[in-house]
Order: structure tokens, then C-alpha cells, then sequence
């Protein structure tokens, strides 16, 4: 069943104009989908995301398997995120099990999921997201004549892929999380050489985001609903409450309180709303805006100095001064974190598996990510529930592509493409994660 | 790493991701009998999901072979395209690797062309793969495939290597 609701334009219907538009492929986004709408009178009646990359069934795969297993193979969910997925899991089943880690392990997570944002924002904003800013057709075309920007996105995300590699043992798919701590951690001289790098990596995201906020965005409004993590005292990544600008507050285990998933017609990913069919919005842009106060200092002075607090919340083609933002936190607090390292008298502590429920939601690169595990007596994966950032940011891609979409229609259908796909990008959907993407069709009567 | 060696071998793929195994597979059984020569002037890289940074930090008087397994040729094919070739390529018509998800192959060999300010020498050595599922072994296909692959690899690394030669002259 499709749930999108029809739509009014803004301005209203526009009578005479009924087609429907259809992008078949989204390029430069992460897995397969397109992009329909269906233009009735001038507006447009429906914004359907399509996600044909093929279904993966990881919450199948991990039924009978061991907590330090499960947190293996949900890495392997995605090439981008994977510590999001390894944390979520790992900190459903410390809770479950009252594993209590020490705080130098804590900081060494903090530490991993810091080089997973460098890697992933640094990517999404140079390779993927500004060539629509700067008019090239891609990444490619972009860095023949830039080629000085690409290659500083590439330092930046090369610092990231350093810290995933050091601590996780690889870059991609890291393997060193394990239930009660690591399986293995660094010295600190094995840190030196990415504390070198993360002073020129702090200094080239400052550059990031002095270069976006000079980029021109297209105009576009909108008050969403904002849901992320929110701690009293750090930046959300692995700990806080689940909050949203509507006033939810809730435990970091009850995602499930507030929010559900369905199925949608078209798709293979499912969709997330609240419990009264709400649509809602994750990210950079709501981390920034739910939790100003907790930025790294340099980040925070970043963020007053391109005065964009409000925009970022209310157009989302300006996420991409939000993942700015969060790549100078990352890399600064990286470094913050290297400059006190202490190295962990044990790698990981000892625990009991226990039957029970086990959930935890930590802050992925793209936004929250719910994990919740129904263990049984032998401590063995009963039953799986995980809900990705991007399934849970489609409903809010639909609405505002419905919502934008009027505005360009007029224009040449390639125009008219490529302003939608930059819309699309914004959200930086990881279509494999939620298939756990554009192929463009305007559906206009005959 | 040597960053004096001739050649570049990138082997992409999870071994746990049947018929994304092929060219693990394939290397791993290849590497013994390669003539003495050959291994002497070779880096081997193993890289789950092609980075870019796999290419940009090639030596100028390096070639690079890569290969992968893919999808859009029948199972068990085997394709060697020059890397120079894949920008270009029409993308359906290119066979999309399963293990390089984050750019399309075709972007990352464009975008380090750029970067280096110079073509890369070398090729894409594919397989056609179906079942690419977590926790299976290769399909009985690909495997049946694997010793025309090791062939196919085995050429390309000494084409590759033979070019090196020319550019070192």
C-alpha cells in the first residue's frame, strides 16, 4: 500500500497541467532507485521514491548468530556507515547484559565514529553534493577545473579512512568492535601519525565550510519535524535520549515508543513514521539543530560565523553547510580525543550473554539508526528489528520533493531533473542501507 | 608496499559474499604459478570496495589490474576492459562491479585520471557473478569459470607489466 497523501502545491493547483515526471535513475547517491511524480492541475498529487536495489534480508541473516557475530555481520550492511550499524548493535547488548565499559574504551568509540563521519561527510560534500553547486554534471567534470577543492576533499576523507583503518583493522567493514570493549587497541604511538594529519584535516574543513557557505542555494522553506540524539554534554553519537522539535523525548532503547515502520508499494525499503503517521526529519541538519550546544568549540564558532543556524533547519538544499559543520567537529574532536588518550588496561571487559531485549540507537552519518534484538536462553539473536536513517528520511525526501517539485516543472526536463536529484542528494540516502535510488518520470495524462 | 613495483594488482571482493569471492578466489590460486619475474615487479592490494585512493597513490611507472566480479555479463563470463576504456563506457553497457559501490568503477578510474593529470595504464579483469548473498560460497558457475579467470588476470598482469617496461624506457 502507498501512504503518500495527496499534496498541495505551493500557490495551489495549476489547472491544464497534468503529466507525470519520472527520473529512472538517481546518480550520485549510494544504491538504486528513481523518481516519479504524478502532476495533476498543476501540483503535484504524488512524490513516490522508489527504491528497486534489492531487497537484503540482514535481519534474517543474523537470527541465531552470537551478539559478537551479529556485530560482524551488520556491519556489512553498508560500505559508508558500518560502525553505525556495529555501534547500535553493540551498545543494545551492553545494555542488556549491564556491561559496563571503561571511559578510555568509550573515548576510542567516539574516536572510530568520529573517522567514519570524516570519511563519509567528506565524501558526500566533494564527490557527491558540490558539483551541484558548482554546475558540473559530476565529480569528474568538476575536478578538471577544480581540481584543487577535489583533492583537499580527498586529503579530508583519507584522514578518516586512517582513523577507521588504526582502530577497526580495515577501512571499509572494520572488525575490531566487540561486545564489552575492542578486540584490540591502539598505543599511542600508533595514534601520533593521525594526530598530525588531523591538524591539516581541522584546517580543510574550515575551508569546507567557508567554500559551501559561499555556494548558491536554491530558495525553499519549510518547518520539519527534527529527530535525533541529544546529550546533555557531547556531540550525539553513541549516547542521549531521542528527541524531537515536536517534544517527543524518549530513551535511547524505545525508539519504538514513538515511531514505526511500514511497507510501501513501489519499494523495497521499508518507511518509518511516528505512531500518528508523522513525517520527520534526521540528520545533519537536525543533530545541529536539536544540539548546538554540545558542538566542538571550532565547530560552533563555524557555525555563528556563516549564520546559518536557521536555514539549516528549514532548507534542506543547505544540509550540506550542516555535514560541513559536523566534518570540523569531527576531525577537531578527533584530535581533541587523540591529545588525551589513554590507553585501556584491558581491551574489553568480560560479560554474560543474557535473554532479553536488547535496542539502542546511535547517530549514523545520515542520521539515527534504531537496532532492537530479542535474545534467548542461550543468548542467540531470536529476532531483529533495524531501521536505517534513510528509511526513516524518505517519507520527509517524498514530502519535500512534492512540495518543491511545482517549481520546477517548467523547466527543461533535464533542468528540472537535476534540481530534484540535488534535492534528493541533500538527504545523502544511502539506498543500500535502506533496502534494507534516480530514474525521473513526470506522469502527465494524455 | 614498494612503490618501485611495476604493477598493481587491486583484488576487490568479500570472500563471505559468494560469487564476490571469484577474484579472491581466483588470486589466491593464481599467485604461486606466476613466473618469478612477474611476481618480483608485482604489489598485490586487496580491497574490498574499490577506493579512490587505491588509484591516486599509484606510482607514475605503475600499471594496475584490477579485478572483480560483476554483474550485466552472463555468469561465469570473463572480461578484460582497459581502464581507459571504462569512463567512457556507456554505463549499461559497462559491467558494474558488485564489491565498488561508493562511486561507480567508471567515476573513480575518471576522477583519479584527472587527479594524476595522466591516464591510467592497465586493466579491469571481470567476472560475471548471480548469488552475491552474505554467508554463501561461490556459485558452482563462477567456479567452474575460475581457471579461464586466473588465465584472463594472469594476461593482464603481464600486459600491464610490459607496458611499465615501455614507460620505465
Amino acid at each position: 500500500m502507498h501512504v503518500t497523501p495527496e499534496i498541495d502545491a505551493p500557490g495551489g493547483p495549476r489547472p491544464g497541467i497534468d503529466h507525470d515526471f519520472n527520473v529512472a535513475y538517481i546518480t550520485r547517491v549510494e544504491g538504486e532507485g528513481s523518481l516519479r511524480l504524478r502532476v495533476r492541475d498543476g501540483g503535484v498529487v504524488e512524490a513516490r521514491l522508489s527504491i528497486f536495489e534489492a531487497p537484503r534480508y540482514f535481519e534474517q541473516l543474523v537470527i541465531g548468530r552470537t551478539p559478537d557475530e551479529v556485530i560482524d555481520i551488520v556491519s556489512r550492511i553498508c560500505g559508508i556507515c558500518p560502525v553505525a550499524y556495529q555501534m547500535s548493535a553493540v551498545h543494545g547488548f551492553e545494555d542488556l547484559f549491564e556491561v559496563e565499559v571503561a571511559p578510555e574504551i568509550r573515548a576510542l568509540r567516539r574516536l572510530l565514529y568520529c573517522g567514519e563521519w570524516i570519511q563519509s561527510h567528506a565524501l558526500h560534500i566533494y564527490l557527491l553534493h558540490a558539483p551541484d553547486f558548482l554546475g558540473y554534471p559530476s565529480a569528474i567534470a568538476m575536478a578538471a577545473d577544480h581540481r584543487p577543492i577535489v583533492a583537499r576533499g580527498l586529503a579530508i576523507k583519507k584522514v578518516g579512512n586512517q582513523i577507521l583503518s588504526t582502530l577497526g583493522g580495515r577501512a571499509i567493514h572494520p572488525i575490531s568492535v566487540r561486545v564489552g570493549g575492542f578486540s584490540k587497541v591502539p598505543t599511542a604511538a600508533a595514534l601520533a601519525p593521525l594526530r598530525e594529519a588531523l591538524d591539516r584535516a581541522v584546517e580543510a574543513a574550515q575551508e569546507t565550510v567557508r567554500m559551501v557557505a559561499g555556494f548558491d542555494v536554491p530558495e525553499y522553506h519549510r518547518e520539519p519535524n527534527l529527530v535525533s540524539l541529544v546529550h546533555p554534554t557531547e556531540y550525539p553519537y553513541n549516547h542521549g535520549r531521542i528527541v524531537s522539535s515536536d517534544g517527543v523525548e524518549l530513551p535511547v532503547d524505545r525508539w519504538d515508543d514513538a515511531f514505526e515502520e511500514i511497507q510501501v508499494e513501489g519499494t523495497n525499503a521499508l518507511q518509518a513514521r511516528t505512531h500518528d503517521g508523522g513525517v520527520y526529519l534526521l540528520g545533519p541538519a537536525a543533530r545541529l539543530t536539536l544540539s548546538p550546544g554540545t558542538l566542538h568549540p571550532l565547530a560552533a564558532d563555524a557555525l555563528v560565523q556563516t549564520g546559518f543556524g536557521d536555514v539549516i533547519r528549514t532548507n534542506i538544499y543547505w544540509s550540506i553547510a550542516a555535514r560541513a559543520i559536523e566534518l570540523l567537529h569531527a576531525c577537531a574532536e578527533a584530535r581533541d580525543i587523540i591529545d588525551g588518550y589513554q590507553r585501556p588496561a584491558e581491551p574489553r571487559v568480560a560479560w554474560t550473554a543474557k535473554p532479553g531485549r536488547a535496542a539502542w540507537a546511535t547517530e549514523a552519518p545520515r542520521g539515527l539508526l534504531f537496532h532492537r534484538y530479542e535474545l534467548d536462553d542461550r543468548g542467540r539473536i531470536a529476532g531483529a528489528q533495524i531501521v536505517p536513517p534513510t528509511s526513516q528520511n524518505q517519507a520527509a525526501i517524498e514530502s519535500d520533493l512534492a512540495a518543491f517539485a511545482p517549481s520546477v516543472l517548467d523547466l527543461p526536463h533535464e533542468e528540472a531533473t537535476l534540481r530534484l536529484e540535488q534535492l534528493i542528494r541533500s538527504y545523502d540516502p544511502c539506498i543500500s542501507c535502506a533496502t534494507h535510488f534516480l530514474d525521473l518520470r513526470v506522469e502527465r495524462p494524455t | 608496499m614498494n612503490p618501485t613495483r611495476a604493477v598493481r594488482l587491486l583484488v576487490c571482493g568479500s570472500a563471505d559474499r559468494g560469487d564476490d569471492g571469484a577474484a579472491l578466489s581466483a588470486v589466491a590460486g593464481l599467485l604461486a604459478g606466476l613466473p618469478p619475474h612477474l611476481l618480483s615487479v608485482m604489489e598485490v592490494r586487496r580491497c574490498e570496495q574499490l577506493d579512490l585512493e587505491d588509484l591516486l597513490d599509484l606510482p607514475d611507472t605503475t600499471a594496475c589490474v584490477i579485478a572483480d566480479a560483476v554483474i550485466g555479463l552472463p555468469v561465469g563470463q570473463v572480461v578484460t576492459i582497459p581502464l581507459t576504456e571504462l569512463p567512457d563506457r556507456d554505463a549499461a553497457a559497462l559491467p558494474i562491479p558488485r564489491s565498488s559501490h561508493v562511486l561507480p568503477i567508471g567515476q573513480l578510474v575518471a576522477i583519479a585520471q584527472v587527479m594524476r593529470d595522466r591516464p591510467l595504464e592497465g586493466s579491469f579483469v571481470g567476472i560475471g557473478g548471480r548469488s552475491f548473498g552474505f554467508g554463501r560460497a561461490i556459485g558452482r558457475p563462477v567456479r567452474a569459470a575460475l581457471p579461464a579467470y586466473r588465465c584472463a588476470i594472469e594476461a593482464a598482469l603481464i600486459n600491464a607489466a610490459a607496458t611499465a617496461e615501455r614507460r620505465t624506457v
